[in-house]
């Protein structure tokens, strides 16, 4: 019985060459993205959790509010993670602090190479008991006790010391410190919310700090992470008010509150400020998961449509085997049967592609995914259950609509009515359709969001504008005399530098505004700056003046606020604000010009009350210059590019020459848009081909269906031309009502996306009509190339079967 | 009116050469009633296809109206078809989802005819058939005399001048096979010219000419006195 029915499936395959291929092609294509997104979501979801105590691991996020201005901080202050371990012992298990010295680059170098590092921290020795990673050398428990010790990853060692064993060898931080390498490690799997090639030992700061950690409780600079013993967290987190009255000081008590954020969590939900790395977003990935949802329906659709649209090509069969005594039971194993013989053969094409595209998908989506994970029991058993699924998903609507046929019926080939109607087919065409326009419009709405991001008037220049990381350089140390060399060169326009990147991110200071009661300080977000920023960056004064080199009291004594600030202040008027007072660590400061606003950090987050700030004591000054900006002239780029590189070259020996474009580095900010722009482009265009597939084979069936009626037009004079219309007109009745479904789900998808953003562009009206025109135009195009094939029949070849 | 000179058709396939139709020279006047003839397979129903401009003649020259039609496109042929031929089928042929009305009308949209010069022209086709109390009713709801007369309302709506009628009575009972005879005969003596293929002698009774066709050749032709 089985044989035969194998048989028959086989051979109906072959025999609807067009139509096996179309489904199996759809299905195909339609499992691989499933699967394809299946495995990027898989991903995104594993992050971290390859660390045996990752459930039980918190990062400590400190909130500073002082009345809608602070931070949302991912670091800690350095005293906050052992005097939690002193004062809990009972909860807080293990504790560790990573830090970078805020520093964007470190300059690392042996006897052979040297590079300026992008991922340099420092962490407590207790760093590789908390995160696990496979040491080839070294001991994991000891290998940052010491001072002056440094684990680095695999393919770092390799860079510093080629295929000499590393252990014992020394590599120098900043041109100051030895440090001897202590340990090699695997390279950081990527799934982890943050990369590092070297890990040193945190004691060994102690040294440039005087000796010992810095023991204040405002800076903030220690990523703290905390392993607690289960189901302690929310005790813990109770005896945080406590726990900041005792140690923190009284001007920030009462606007500071921690809390827990379990390591897993860090990837796809954390968007704090001083995050390590920038994040990926829950939501994005819960749109792909939707789109990969809507992939498999598209696909089985289209199965459906087509087996129930063939089903009247085998009401013959089906009468023959109910008169010769086939129960409806076997049948409709019969149907399910080639229904899931068809899906496992899509399934087993689908690994081919995934086979195919995988690099590509890893190529631009920076990951490293294998179809290997696909092998393992738990996943081969999920893949099988989606092909067997989808063949019983899609088998069973025609199974049991075929089964149903009363044998006298289908042999006298009166089924055409029953399978003429098909409102069921119709509104399984409506959905696909629905699903394509909202995709498109969606689409285009994302990429609309991204370019309004680059575009938008975020209140600073950023054309040709050069950025240079200096932390921890000569050029930091004697910044003015390198501004002047660089001055020399007619195509540089302005110098200036600041203590983080314009645009990107900022640091907060303590200031208290004049009428502000004495003991209401509050964290405002600044940016330390040199001279001539405003200019560099073409930010508008709106009042007062700039800082001016001749005016010696300006450093200490003089700052910008911007005009949120005067309002946030309660000044009435940017005039009233110059000459107003702020309280601040170094004393007193007066306000001399009030500044427009602009966006400090992405266009996520809105523009708010802000400080530029210069300093002017020499060792505070290199501390807070991190980046120079040097404003270029549009023309020889090149040549300025050379020139700042030899100026470099003249001043740091040893130090590789590194730069970047201001507009790059803020485009960045938009990676996570950008990259669902891309791929939710790439599946609506891999949707409508699946769409598109099945609607060529059900219009096919269906012009099949109307081959006589067509034939009995042609003979009374119809046209060619009326022929299309006829058939095309029903369809575009049906793109007409998926339209008017899918633009108000649109609006709706669209508002709350848009919701997520502080500055957003208006809905677009325009991909409304494209996304419904585009649905037009496909339909159309599928249909009316059928039509035309079948409305050039020769009535007499038509007419002659009946 | 209607005039073939040695025409003939042959159909190919990858293994086989038929030749449905061999040399056949035909003429018809305007006005005549002529019955063609002969076993299964003879060519009969190609014979009619081609002078219903339905198909085209393999060699031969094919005079329609003086004009020689045989190289004809499709679409010139159709234009011909629309404006001069009415078709009637031993099926009926009538589309199942179009009411009565709608099956009569149809030919007249593709006449680009105003809607109530059609409705108007439909209605009295279907008076002339005496089927005009069915007109909002789907073909599957008539018996089978009753389709074949919407049928004929249908090729004679248009008022051309030819009929071609391919077996009309063939799925008839007797009773409304006469019936429909009659209303050819009526048509024809109204001045329309009917070329009729039939099996049934009683039918080629109600043409003016019988032709005779066998293995794509013409053997005979036989006029008699209509004696209905």
């Amino acid at each position: 019985m089985w044989i035969n029915y194998l048989k028959i499936a086989f051979r109906n395959l072959i025999k609807h060459k067009l139509y096996a291929l179309i489904n199996i092609l759809g299905l195909a294509i339609g499992i691989a993205s499933f699967i394809l997104i299946w495995l990027y979501i898989i991903d995104e979801l594993s992050y971290d959790r390859y660390h045996e105590d990752a459930k039980n691991t918190y990062r400590l996020v400190n909130v500073y509010d002082f009345e809608g201005v602070g931070e949302n901080s991912a670091s800690s202050p350095f005293p906050v993670a052992w005097t939690l371990k002193n004062d809990y012992p009972d909860m807080v298990q293990n504790v560790t602090r990573v830090f970078n010295r805020q520093a964007p680059r470190t300059l690392i170098d042996n006897e052979f190479v040297s590079y300026n590092e992008r991922h340099f921290f420092f962490a407590d020795s207790t760093f590789f008991q908390i995160f696990d990673h496979e040491f080839i050398m070294g001991d994991p428990n000891t290998a940052l006790d010491e001072i002056n010790s440094v684990v680095m990853t695999e393919s770092t060692a390799r860079r510093y010391f080629k295929d000499e064993n590393p252990m014992g060898k020394t590599i120098r931080l900043e041109k100051m410190l030895d440090l001897k390498v202590t340990g090699v490690i695997k390279d950081v799997p990527h799934n982890s919310h943050f990369t590092f090639d070297f890990m040193a030992s945190l004691s060994t700061m102690r040294k440039p700090y005087g000796g010992q950690l810095p023991k204040t409780w405002v800076w903030n600079p220690c990523w703290t992470y905390l392993v607690l013993k289960e189901g302690t967290p929310k005790t813990l987190e109770k005896s945080f008010p406590a726990f900041i009255d005792k140690y923190f000081y009284d001007a920030e008590k009462e606007n500071v509150t921690l809390y827990l954020q379990p390591l897993t969590d860090i990837h796809l939900k954390s968007k704090l400020d001083y995050e390590i790395e920038p994040n990926s977003n829950i939501t994005y990935i819960k749109i792909l998961g939707v789109i990969a949802v809507f992939l498999l329906i598209i696909a089985i659709i289209n199965y459906i449509n087509l087996a129930t649209a063939t089903s009247a090509g085998r009401a013959y069969e089906i009468g023959i085997k109910k008169v010769f005594g086939a129960f409806r039971s076997q049948l409709v194993y019969q149907f399910l049967m080639e229904s899931v013989i068809l899906s496992l053969l899509a399934l087993f094409v689908s690994l081919f592609i995934i086979e195919l595209l995988l690099p590509h998908l890893n190529n631009f989506s920076g990951k490293e995914l294998q179809i290997g994970i696909l092998i393992q029991p738990a996943y081969a058993a999920i893949l099988m259950m989606i092909g067997i699924g989808t063949g019983l998903l899609a088998g069973l609507y025609p199974a049991l609509y075929l089964s149903v046929f009363n044998p006298i019926m289908a042999l006298n080939n009166k089924l055409s009515k029953a399978t003429k109607g098909g409102l069921g087919r119709k509104a399984l065409v409506v959905i696909q359709f629905v699903i394509s326009i909202v995709l498109i419009i969606i689409t285009l709405h994302i990429y609309k969001q991204v370019n309004y991001f680059k575009n938008a008037d975020t209140g600073f220049d950023k054309e040709n504008i050069v950025i240079l990381p200096i932390s921890g350089t000569t050029i930091s140390r004697a910044y003015e005399p390198f501004k002047e060399e660089l001055l020399q060169n007619p195509n540089i326009l302005s110098v200036t530098a600041m203590d983080d990147m314009l645009g990107v991110a900022h640091n907060t200071h303590e200031f208290r505004p004049e009428g502000f009661p004495e003991d209401k300080w509050s964290f405002y977000p600044a940016l330390v700056i040199r001279y001539d920023f405003l200019e560099t960056f073409g930010i508008k004064l709106v009042a007062g003046r700039d800082y001016n080199e001749e005016m010696k009291t300006d450093p200490e004594k003089g700052m910008l606020i911007n005009e949120s600030m005067v309002k946030h202040v309660g000044w009435k008027s940017n005039e009233e604000a110059i000459g107003k007072k702020f309280r601040s660590l170094q004393g007193e400061e007066r306000v001399i010009g009030v500044i427009a606003d602009f966006n400090a950090t992405s266009l996520h987050e809105s523009a708010g009350p802000f400080v530029l700030n210069i300093k002017e004591t020499p060792g505070v000054i290199a501390f807070f210059l991190k980046y120079v900006a040097i404003k270029v002239a549009d023309q020889n780029k090149e040549e300025t590019i050379a020139f700042i590189e030899s100026k470099w070259n003249e001043k740091e020996q040893g130090r590789p020459f590194e730069y970047n474009w201001f507009e790059q580095e803020l485009a960045q900010l938009y990676n996570d848009e950008e990259v669902l722009g891309d791929l939710s482009l790439i599946l609506t265009a891999i949707i409508i081909f699946i769409a598109a597939l099945g609607l060529y084979g059900l219009v096919s069936f269906m012009a099949a269906q109307r081959t006589r009626e067509i034939g009995i037009r042609k003979v009374f004079g119809a046209e060619q031309g009326s022929i299309m219309v006829l058939l095309s007109v029903e369809f575009m009745k049906l793109v007409g009502i998926a339209i008017l479904i899918a633009w108000p789900l649109s609006y709706l998808l669209i508002d709350e996306w848009l919701n997520y953003f502080a500055y957003q562009m208006n809905i677009d009206t325009l991909s409304f009509l494209i996304g419904a025109l585009a649905a037009f135009a496909i339909a159309m195009l599928i249909t009316n190339s059928r039509a035309y094939i079948v409305a050039r029949t020769n009535p007499v070849n038509t007419l002659k079967y009946e | 009116m209607i005039k073939t000179s040695e025409l003939s058709k042959i159909f190919k396939t990858d293994e086989i050469e038929t030749t449905a139709l061999n040399k056949i020279n035909l003429e018809i006047e305007r006005g005549e009633f002529v019955a063609v003839m002969g076993p299964s397979g003879c060519g009969k129903s190609t014979l009619l296809n081609i002078l219903g401009l339905l198909d085209t003649p393999t060699i031969g020259d094919f005079y329609f109206l003086g004009e020689n039609v045989a190289g004809y496109s499709e679409k010139q042929r159709a234009k011909i078809r629309k404006k001069n031929i009415g078709f009637i089928f031993q099926n009926f042929n009538l589309i199942d989802q179009l009411t009565v009305f709608e099956n009569v009308e149809m030919p007249l949209i593709y006449l680009g005819m105003s809607t109530k010069e059609r409705k108007h022209r439909v209605e009295i086709a279907l008076e002339q058939m005496q089927i005009s109390h069915r007109l909002k009713h789907y073909p599957n709801q008539l018996s089978g005399g009753q389709q074949q007369r919407v049928a004929v309302a249908r090729a004679i709506v248009s008022k051309p001048q030819f009929i071609l009628a391919d077996e009309p009575t063939g799925n008839l009972d007797s009773a409304h096979g006469d019936e429909v005879m009659n209303i050819l005969a009526g048509l024809n003596k109204m001045g329309a010219t009917i070329i009729m293929v039939t099996h049934s002698q009683s039918d080629a009774e109600y043409a003016q000419r019988v032709v005779t066709l066998f293995d794509g050749q013409l053997l005979a032709e036989k006029t008699h006195k209509v004696s209905a």
